[in-house]
């Protein structure tokens, strides 16, 4: 069921078998995992179902250096369904590789490894709406599937993976009335959770204190408690959960909040193909099962342990949109309509110098003098996504020329003093806010450009095409925007060493037996993925952890339901 | 045993009558308000006329309740059944119900969940059915209710054909969160296997036990859309926006239903037409209730056909079907369980 915590009588004390402290993917993930398994589950989520701007102003923090991190409450959203509410819905599992520890990349090394994940990913594509978890192209399209460049053979740079896309999946507003039916859920709307009380000795969770911007305040008790509240705000809490350890809650080595990470993202260089413009495949295809889906070039995992690279993919990209050299009409729209694009996705439309009157009028120019493109392509936008329930994901134009940018992505090396930390100041509910101080090393820059000299020299080799960057200003492009938007990951990492990690393997905060953590702030290195399916799939191995450690002997089975 | 089988042409009936002629301890008689189907021991009955019902169930130990039809065939005419039986000495009846006697109730429902008939005609007449299938029983009569989902499985016209010609003509896909309910399969041969084990039973006491069926990995609805989809060739399946089933269902639907009628009068020009998608449907599929079938696997000892068998050989039924027809064969008979 649904409620209001304004509805929860003022001082009381629920108890529960589980309590989940968040409704975004893996909370509702983890909830609905759990249902039917004979175990009672409690559901804290910050907002209601829409967005509402005194709820969200509860994210408000500081940013170290605002040319490298957005503000604290951009990429993420309080309601119900969190931040899939903004989401874009690229869906890719975790590599092998990225489990493995690597001497490339130092404070690597998973716990777990994929095969641990493996079972939970094609229940975690299922909730994301990415159809069947088949990720290399023959495998999902068809061995008759055209390849991404015709010509193009290498053992080296791989082709064949895929990423495919979500709805995008609004987890709240999709799964809502499954939360509603289930007898055993009960999800609080406008709960939020400002301090976990451990008990005198530390080792467990006592109770959950929760307050609504109502001014009602309640508690939960719960057999086992999991944050599923983002990359920022779970590190928030445990560190402003101070009464009784006094430097956080699991955090007795100073790892909570540190080693945070997102991802090293950005058009770099021009990609220029030797063949016919038909025989580049740089859009979207269509699986069976009707799910977007798309090719990426990635270094395979020999050659990436051979040349200590970073794990990393590279997309066929247009020309950079604010730079109206490419006399494309449909860029230069884009970059003219950019006042009216939010945020998150207009920020690559901002490149931080203010246009002068002649880059305006030079847009202007290549829209007027590129009309079929620029209808074609807004009758295509507004069919196949302002107006479908399955969108279309990106904007890919037409390709005449055979050039192309490569839109980078990659795993950023985990350090310990990219981190977040609490301030002085306080939120509406008195929790202190957070200050984030993102970093990354000349060592993620290195890797990626080794990474390009490879794509280059494969594509030189096999003489299907050519690959310029520019060594100088690579850092300068792949830091244009700083650290890609949305992906919070690490800050309470998982590993089998309390002095390097915050959770274990089951995703249990080391020191606090029943306490949890589901999402990516368990990630301890951040993949070229990104980070929404995983962490789906890692929290369904969580509630099926937990299914098993407070289940009766007999699960699958709910109470009778009173209709 | 002597059992007979009223609505003995209908999917269920018609498939229930060759179990039991195959099965070695019972004789079936195959009654049916239309012609009876060749090889089995058929008899044409009007369910609405007592005598014949009487006649019908003359040395009769156990009779099989698998009426469709109007909501006068199904409710009065179970009134009728259970008087003639009862006047007959034919102490024993199967009948098989609906899920939809569970009215708009959500969430994982077992037989003690009340009855509700405010969905539609159809379940307020399965509902009067059932009760007077309990004053059958309170006279004296040994009942078991039936109330399987969706009847699906080869040759099933609502849950097999329909779906996959909508599939093919891109009017169903994936339906997002209007297509999230449990679709409670349930395969006919399960259905038919319930209904032998319930006439075996040697329990034969007065009273009414009921039973759920519907396969316990039974997926939501979106799943089964697009397995059938991916098994039949209807791809790339489609995501539907909730305002186009609408408009299917409540514009497009009361026209083709008009054109649908006006076909029954020219033999084999119904399966040309665009199927109707009735709105009722578009409740059915975002409907979170999940029959919970444990009683009937205890109690009946019920062997479920595995969802995956179900759907292979369901949709290798439809491309036959299909193929049959395009050369200008006449598709088989099918009869129709709810509806729906």
């Amino acid at each position: 069921m649904i409620l209001d915590a304004d509805t929860v009588e003022h001082g009381a004390c629920l108890h529960t078998d589980v309590c989940v402290v968040g409704g975004g993917a893996a909370g509702i993930s983890l909830a609905l995992a759990l249902s039917g398994r004979g175990l009672s589950i409690v559901l804290l989520e910050s907002g209601r179902m829409a967005e509402d701007a005194a709820t969200q102003a509860l994210y408000a923090g500081e940013v170290a250096d605002e040319r490298l991190h957005s503000p604290a409450d951009k990429y993420r959203q309080r309601c119900l369904g969190g931040s899939t509410a903004t989401w874009g819905g690229r869906s890719m599992p975790f590599d092998p590789i990225d489990f493995e520890t690597r001497s490339q990349v130092p404070a690597s090394g998973w716990p777990i490894s994929y095969e641990d994940l493996l079972p939970f990913y094609p229940q975690a594509n299922a909730l994301a709406e990415a159809g069947r978890f088949a990720y290399d192209a023959g495998e999902a399209l068809g061995a008759t599937a055209p390849p991404l460049v015709r010509g193009f053979a290498s053992d080296v740079v791989r082709t064949d993976g895929l990423e495919r896309f979500s709805c995008p999946t609004n987890f709240g507003r999709r799964y809502e009335r499954r939360l509603r039916v289930a007898p055993d859920i009960r999800v609080l709307l406008g709960a939020n959770c400002t301090g976990i009380a451990l008990r005198p000795d530390g080792r467990s969770v006592r109770e959950l204190a929760v307050a609504t911007l109502a001014g009602r305040r309640f508690r939960v008790a719960a057999r086992a408690t999991v944050l599923a509240m983002g990359g920022l705000e779970t590190a928030r809490l445990l560190l402003a959960s101070r009464d009784v350890a006094p430097q956080g809650v699991g955090n007795e080595h100073d790892v909570v909040g540190r080693y945070y990470m997102c991802h090293i993202a950005g058009n770099v260089g021009t990609l220029v193909f030797n063949g016919r413009p038909q025989d580049v495949r740089h859009g979207y295809e269509i699986t069976p099962e009707g799910i977007y889906c798309r090719r990426r070039l990635a270094i395979v995992p020999a050659e990436q342990r051979r040349h200590g690279l970073a794990n990393c993919v590279a997309r066929l990209h247009f020309s950079r949109i604010t730079d109206p050299r490419h006399r494309n009409g449909v860029l230069s729209g884009l970059f003219l309509a950019r006042k009216f694009i939010s945020y998150e996705y207009g920020k690559r439309l901002h490149d931080g110098n203010d246009p002068t009157a002649g880059v305006y009028a030079r847009h202007l120019w290549n829209v007027v003098t590129d009309p079929f493109d620029t209808t074609t392509f807004l009758a295509h936008w507004v069919a196949r996504r302002t107006l479908a329930q399955r969108k279309f994901p990106s904007v890919i134009l037409r390709n005449r020329t055979n050039r192309f940018s490569l839109e980078m992505h990659g795993e950023q090396i985990p350090r310990a003093d990219s981190r977040v930390t609490l301030t002085e100041r306080t939120d509406a509910l008195g929790l202190p806010r957070l200050r984030i101080d993102w970093r990354y090393s000349r060592e993620d820059i290195e890797s990626m450009g080794r990474t390009l000299d490879l794509i280059a020299q494969e594509l030189e080799r096999s003489g299907a095409g050519r690959l310029d960057y520019d060594r100088a200003t690579l850092e300068e492009d792949l830091l244009r925007f700083g650290a890609y938007g949305g992906h919070h990951i690490g800050t309470a990492r998982m590993g089998s060493d309390p002095r390097t990690s915050v959770v274990d393997a089951d995703c249990r905060v080391h020191s606090v037996d029943n306490l949890f953590v589901a999402g990516s702030a368990a990630f301890p290195t951040s993949s070229q993925a990104n980070p929404t399916l995983t962490l789906i799939a890692l929290a369904l191995r969580l509630g099926q952890h937990l299914a098993v450690r407070l289940g009766p002997a007999q699960a699958a089975h709910v109470p009778g339901v009173a209709p | 045993m002597k059992v007979l089988v009223l609505g003995g042409s209908g999917y269920v009936g018609a498939r229930l009558c060759a179990l039991l002629r195959d099965s070695g301890w019972a004789t079936a008689l195959c009654a049916s308000s239309r012609q009876p189907a060749p090889g089995v021991n058929g008899l044409r009955v009007d369910t609405r006329d007592p005598a014949a019902l009487r006649r019908a169930l003359a040395g009769v130990d156990a009779v099989v309740n698998c009426v469709a039809g109007s909501a006068s065939a199904i409710g009065q005419g179970a009134a009728l059944l259970t008087q003639a039986a009862l006047a007959a000495g034919c102490r024993r009846l199967v009948h098989l119900s609906s899920m939809a006697v569970y009215g708009p109730a959500e969430g994982r429902l077992d037989e003690s969940c009340p009855l509700d008939g405010s969905l539609g005609w159809y379940a307020a007449a399965k509902v009067e059915a059932e009760e007077h299938v309990a004053a059958f029983a309170a006279q004296g009569g040994a009942a078991v209710v039936l109330r399987p989902g969706c009847v699906w499985g080869p040759g099933s016209a609502l849950w097999v054909e329909r779906i996959a010609r909508l599939l093919q003509a891109g009017r169903l896909g994936d339906l997002g969160a209007a297509g999230d309910g449990w679709s409670n399969l349930v395969h006919v041969d399960d259905v038919c296997q319930a209904v032998l084990a319930a006439l075996r039973g040697t329990d034969a006491r007065p009273g009414v036990r009921s039973y759920n069926l519907a396969a316990p990995d039974s997926p939501r609805w979106n799943e089964y859309f697009v397995d059938l989809a991916l098994a039949i060739g209807a791809t790339p399946v489609r995501r539907l926006p909730p305002l186009q089933l609408r408009l299917d269902a409540l514009l497009a639907g009361p026209p083709l239903k008009l054109l649908e009628l006006a076909a029954r009068r020219l033999p084999g020009s119904a399966r040309r037409l665009p199927v109707v998608m009735p709105p009722n449907l578009l409740g059915l599929w975002e409907r979170q209730l999940q029959l919970d079938a444990t009683r009937a696997t205890r109690e009946l000892d019920l062997q479920w056909t595995a969802y995956q068998t179900a759907l292979q050989q369901s949709a290798a039924w439809f491309l036959q079907q299909q193929r049959r027809g395009r050369r200008g064969m006449p598709a088989p008979l099918q009869g129709s369980d709810s509806p729906t």
